[in-house]
C-alpha cells in the first residue's frame, strides 16, 4: 500500500508540473489583465505540436524542439494578445466568448493539419527507466517534474528581483497605480502573455513524449489547472504553484480508492467545494473588481 | 414584422411539400431547429441576463437521459417522457444554477464549466443507468398521434418546428413580461438592481432553470430524432457551440439564435469543405464578432435596415 | 428612526468603520462629511446590506437591519445613489424612472421637468451627460417613496450651473415628503446650504455633529481635515 501510495504520488506530482506550468501561465495574465483565457490549454496543445514537429520534421534534438515550440508559441501569445485581447481589455464577457473561439480555431485547425490522431513522440527519456526504491519510473518523469521545479524557482527570482517582474507584480496589485509610476502597462500586458502562453507550450512539449500529442490533449490540463488556481487563490502566483500540485497528487492518490473514470469529476467537485468554502482560494487573495 | 414573421412561418410550413424529393434539406432544417432550442435557452440567460454558462448544453443532457431511461427502461410514453425531461432539466438547473449563480463573472463561467463537466462525466460513466461512452441505443421516436405519425422525415420536421416555435414563444414572453425587463435590468447592473428592491437571486436562479429546461427541451427532441443519446452531444465542445450560436446570432435578440443555428447548421452543409475547417472557420467568425459585431448577426441585419 | 450601534469593519488591515454610533431621531437633512477614508461610503454599504459589518447594529425604529438583503432592505424604504453613479445605461431616463417605484407614471414625468430632463423622457440613459446621469439617479431614488434616503456625493460630477437645479430638487422632494436624508458630500458649499444638520466622520467613528456654523467652526473638525 505505501509504495502504492508512493507510486501514485509521484505520478501526481508529474501530472501536477503540468497543471502548474498552465495554471502559472493563467495565473500571470489574469492579475495582469484581468483576461481568463479558456484557450490557455489548447495553447498547451498547440506547443507540443509545434515541439514535435521541429522534433520530428527538423532538428531530431529534444531539447532544441523544447525550446523552439517554447519561442514559436510565445510569439503566437503575443500576436494573440494585441489582436485580439488588448481590443477587448475591459469586457470580461466578450474576452472569455472569444477564448472559446480560439478554442474552435486550434483544436479544429490542428485536426485539419495533422489529423485526429494522436501522434508519437519518441524521446529517448521516455524509454529509459529510473528506479526509486523498488518502483521504477520513465526518466521523462523525472525530467518533467525538476523541469517544472526548475522553471518555477527561475520564475519567483524573475518576479522578485528583475525589472520586468517587479513591473508584472506592480501591474497586477494595482494597473492604474502602475501606470501612474510610469510603468508601460500595454507593453507589460503583451510580454505577460508571451511568458503564459510560453509556459504553456513548455507543458506541453513536455507531456508529449510521454501521453501522446493529440487535439484535446490541453482540455484537461486547463480545466485542472484553472482547479489549481482557485485553489490556491485567484490571482497568487504561489497559490498556482501549490494548487496545481495538490490537484495533481490529490487526483493521482484517490485513484486507489475511487474509479479513475470519475477522477475528473473528484477534482471538479473538490474546485466547486473549495469555492464556496473559501470564495478567495485557500491561500486567498483579494481580486479588485471582482465581487 | 407580423407580416414577415407569418410569411416565414408559412415558407418554413411548405417545405416538405417543396422539397418531398430532398429529405437532405429537411434534415438540415430539423437539425437547425435542434440547435436552436437550447440556443433560446442560452440566449435568456446569456444574452438577456448577462449569466455567461459554459455548462449549457449538459443540461440538455439531463433532460435527454431522462426522457431515454424513462421511454427505453421505464416504457413510458414520448409525450410524459418529454415533459418529465423538461422538468428534470428544469429542477437541475434550479438547484446548479443556485449553486453557480453565488459566483459572479469569471468564478460564474468556471463553476458552470465544472459542473457541465461533471455531468457530462456522469453520462459518460455511469453505465448502469446511461450506457456510458457508446451512447443509450433504442431510443424511440414520439408514438403517433391519431393518424399522424412521426416516423416520417417530414412529420418530424413539424414535430421539430413546433418545439422550436414555442421555445421562441416562450423567449418573447418572458421578454415581453415584467420578468424580461428586470433580466435586462440585471445585464446592466445588477447593484443597481438590487438596490430597487429586487432579489436578483431569485430572478437569476429562474432564468437558469428556465434556460435549462428550454435546454432539456431540445435534448429530448434530439435524442428522439437520432434515436440514440450520446455523452458527446452534451460536452464542454457542444456547450461552447451553443455559446457560438447565441453570439453569432446576436446575443439578446429574439431571433439570434434561429439566425446562429442557420448559421452553423445551414452554412456548413452548403460549404464543400471538411469538418474540421468548418469548425476552424466558425471559431474565426466567432473572434471577429466580438470583435468587430458585437451584436451578432441580428445587430447587422438591424443596422443594414436602418 | 434610525439607530447605529458600534458599528465595526475592516478591510485587510484597514479599519474603515470602528465602533460607529450614530443615532438619528427625527426626518431631515443630514450632511455627512469627512476626509478621505473617513468611512462614509462603507456606512452606506452596511446600512443597505451591501457590505456585512465584521459587529455592530442598525436599528430602523427598533428593527434590525443588519444582516438583511440589499434588496430587502430597499423594500423596507431604504434607497440610495452610489457614489460612481448608477443608472441602467440601455433603459430610456423614463424607464429608469419607473424601475421599481412606488410613483406613478405621471410623477415621473413632473420629475424630470423639475432637473430639466423632460426632452430626454425616451432617451437611452448612456446618451445623457454625466451631470444629466447623476441627476437621473438622483430622482430615480425619489421614485421609490423611500423612508430613509442615502445620497453617496449628490453634486460630484455635476456641473456647476446645475448644482443650483440640484439643489432645489433636493429641498423640494424634502419639503413634498419630509423623511430622513442623509447626503455624502465633499462640495462644503452645497452641503453645507442642503443640510440643517451636519454628521462629521473621522477613522471610521462620529468625531462630531451640529449646526452648519457649529461644525465649520469647531477645532477638532478643522484638525481631522487637516490631520
Amino acid at each position: 500500500m505505501l509504495s502504492a501510495v508512493l507510486e501514485q504520488t509521484i505520478n501526481g506530482l508529474m501530472a501536477g508540473s503540468v497543471y502548474v506550468l498552465v495554471a502559472l501561465g493563467m495565473v500571470l495574465i489574469y492579475g495582469v489583465m484581468h483576461v481568463l483565457n479558456f484557450a490557455h490549454g489548447v495553447l498547451l496543445m498547440v506547443g507540443a505540436y509545434a515541439c514535435h514537429f521541429f522534433f520530428t520534421r527538423a532538428t531530431g534534438s529534444y531539447l532544441l524542439s523544447i525550446l523552439l515550440s517554447v519561442v514559436v508559441l510565445a510569439v503566437l501569445g503575443i500576436a494573440l494578445e494585441r489582436a485580439v485581447f488588448r481590443p477587448l481589455q475591459g469586457n470580461l464577457r466578450n474576452q472569455v466568448i472569444a477564448s472559446l473561439g480560439l478554442i474552435l480555431v486550434f483544436e479544429n485547425l490542428v485536426v485539419a493539419l495533422w489529423g485526429p490522431n494522436a501522434l508519437q513522440m519518441q524521446v529517448p527519456a521516455t524509454a529509459s527507466l529510473v528506479s526509486v526504491g523498488e518502483l521504477r519510473f520513465p526518466v521523462q518523469h523525472v525530467l518533467i517534474i525538476a523541469a517544472t521545479l526548475l522553471v518555477v524557482l527561475l520564475l519567483f527570482i524573475f518576479l522578485k528581483t528583475s525589472k520586468f517582474g517587479t513591473a508584472i507584480r506592480a501591474t497586477s496589485q494595482d494597473r492604474m497605480a502602475a501606470m501612474v509610476v510610469g510603468i508601460p502597462v500595454e507593453r507589460i500586458d503583451w510580454m505577460t502573455f508571451g511568458l503564459g502562453t510560453a509556459l504553456a507550450a513548455l507543458g506541453g512539449a513536455l507531456i508529449g513524449p510521454l501521453f501522446l500529442v493529440f487535439p484535446q490533449m490541453g482540455d484537461a490540463p486547463m480545466v485542472k489547472g484553472l482547479a489549481g488556481i482557485l485553489l490556491g487563490g485567484m490571482g497568487s502566483v504561489p497559490g498556482a504553484v501549490l494548487g496545481g500540485f495538490i490537484i495533481g497528487i490529490a487526483e493521482s492518490v484517490s485513484t486507489l480508492f475511487l474509479p479513475t473514470d470519475y477522477r475528473d469529476s473528484v477534482a471538479f467537485s473538490v474546485m466547486v467545494l473549495i469555492l464556496l468554502a473559501w470564495p478567495r482560494g485557500i491561500f486567498g487573495v483579494q481580486v479588485r473588481g471582482e465581487d | 414584422m407580423r407580416l414577415a414573421l407569418s410569411l416565414l412561418l408559412a415558407v418554413l410550413l411548405a417545405v416538405p411539400f417543396v422539397a418531398e424529393k430532398q429529405p437532405y434539406l429537411l434534415h438540415v432544417l430539423i437539425l437547425c431547429c435542434l440547435y436552436a432550442i437550447p440556443a433560446v435557452g442560452l440566449n435568456l440567460m446569456l444574452g438577456y441576463t448577462g449569466l455567461v454558462s459554459l455548462g449549457h448544453m449538459a443540461f440538455a443532457g439531463v433532460g435527454a437521459y431522462t426522457a431515454a431511461v424513462l421511454m427505453v427502461d421505464a416504457r413510458l410514453g414520448f409525450w410524459p417522457a418529454l415533459a418529465a425531461g423538461v422538468l428534470a432539466a428544469g429542477a437541475a438547473g434550479a438547484a446548479i444554477g443556485a449553486i453557480c449563480l453565488r459566483f459572479r463573472t469569471h468564478f460564474f463561467m468556471i463553476v458552470t464549466l465544472a459542473f457541465g463537466l461533471m455531468l457530462y462525466s456522469v453520462m459518460n460513466n455511469w453505465d448502469e443507468v446511461t450506457r456510458g461512452a457508446a451512447g443509450f441505443p433504442g431510443i424511440p421516436r414520439p408514438a403517433p398521434l391519431g393518424s399522424f405519425s412521426f416516423g416520417p422525415l417530414p412529420n418530424f420536421y413539424y414535430l421539430a418546428l413546433g418545439a422550436a416555435a414555442a421555445a421562441f414563444a416562450v423567449q418573447w414572453i418572458v421578454v415581453r413580461s415584467g420578468f424580461g425587463r428586470v433580466l435586462v435590468a440585471l445585464r446592466q447592473d445588477e447593484r443597481l438592481a438590487q438596490a430597487k428592491g429586487v432579489n436578483t437571486m431569485l430572478y437569476k436562479t429562474a432564468i437558469f432553470a428556465l434556460g435549462s429546461a428550454i435546454a432539456g427541451l431540445g435534448g429530448v427532441l434530439q435524442v428522439s430524432f437520432l434515436r440514440v443519446a450520446a455523452p458527446a452531444s452534451f460536452s464542454l465542445a457542444e456547450s461552447i457551440n451553443a455559446v457560438l450560436i447565441v453570439i453569432v446570432g446576436g446575443a439578446g435578440s429574439l431571433a439570434g439564435p434561429a439566425l446562429g443555428a442557420l448559421v452553423f447548421v445551414g452554412l456548413p452543409e452548403y460549404l464543400r469543405v471538411a469538418a474540421e475547417w468548418r469548425l476552424v472557420l466558425f471559431g474565426v467568425m466567432l473572434v471577429l464578432i466580438v470583435l468587430f459585431a458585437p451584436q451578432g448577426l441580428a445587430g447587422l441585419v438591424k443596422k443594414a435596415r436602418a | 428612526m434610525i439607530a447605529i450601534r458600534g458599528l465595526c469593519k475592516r478591510y485587510g488591515g484597514v479599519a474603515a468603520l470602528s465602533d460607529c454610533d450614530l443615532e438619528i431621531a427625527s426626518p431631515g437633512i443630514y450632511g455627512v462629511i469627512g476626509p478621505n477614508g473617513a468611512g462614509k461610503t462603507t456606512l452606506f454599504d452596511v446600512i443597505t446590506g451591501l457590505t456585512e459589518p465584521d459587529s455592530g447594529t442598525v436599528l430602523l425604529d427598533g428593527r434590525r437591519l443588519t444582516g438583511l438583503s440589499p434588496h430587502r432592505l430597499a423594500r423596507m424604504g431604504i434607497a440610495r445613489s452610489f457614489q460612481e453613479c448608477r443608472v441602467f445605461p440601455e433603459f430610456t431616463c423614463l424607464e429608469n424612472l419607473l424601475f421599481g417605484a412606488r410613483g406613478t407614471h405621471d410623477e415621473a414625468l413632473r420629475l424630470l421637468e423639475l432637473v430639466n430632463l423632460q426632452g430626454y423622457r425616451d432617451e437611452p440613459a448612456a446618451s445623457l451627460s454625466f451631470g444629466q446621469r447623476r441627476l437621473l439617479e438622483i430622482v430615480a431614488t425619489f421614485m421609490l417613496k423611500p423612508r430613509i434616503l442615502l445620497l453617496d456625493e449628490p453634486a460630484s460630477g455635476v456641473n456647476p450651473a446645475l448644482l443650483d437645479l440640484l439643489l432645489e430638487f433636493i429641498r423640494r422632494m424634502y419639503h413634498e415628503r419630509p423623511c430622513l436624508y442623509l447626503v455624502v458630500e465633499h462640495n462644503m458649499e452645497f452641503i453645507m446650504a442642503l443640510a440643517a444638520e451636519i454628521v462629521v466622520m473621522h477613522q471610521g467613528a462620529v468625531l462630531e455633529r451640529g449646526s452648519p456654523q457649529a461644525v465649520q467652526a469647531s477645532p477638532r473638525v478643522m484638525q481631522a481635515y487637516l490631520g
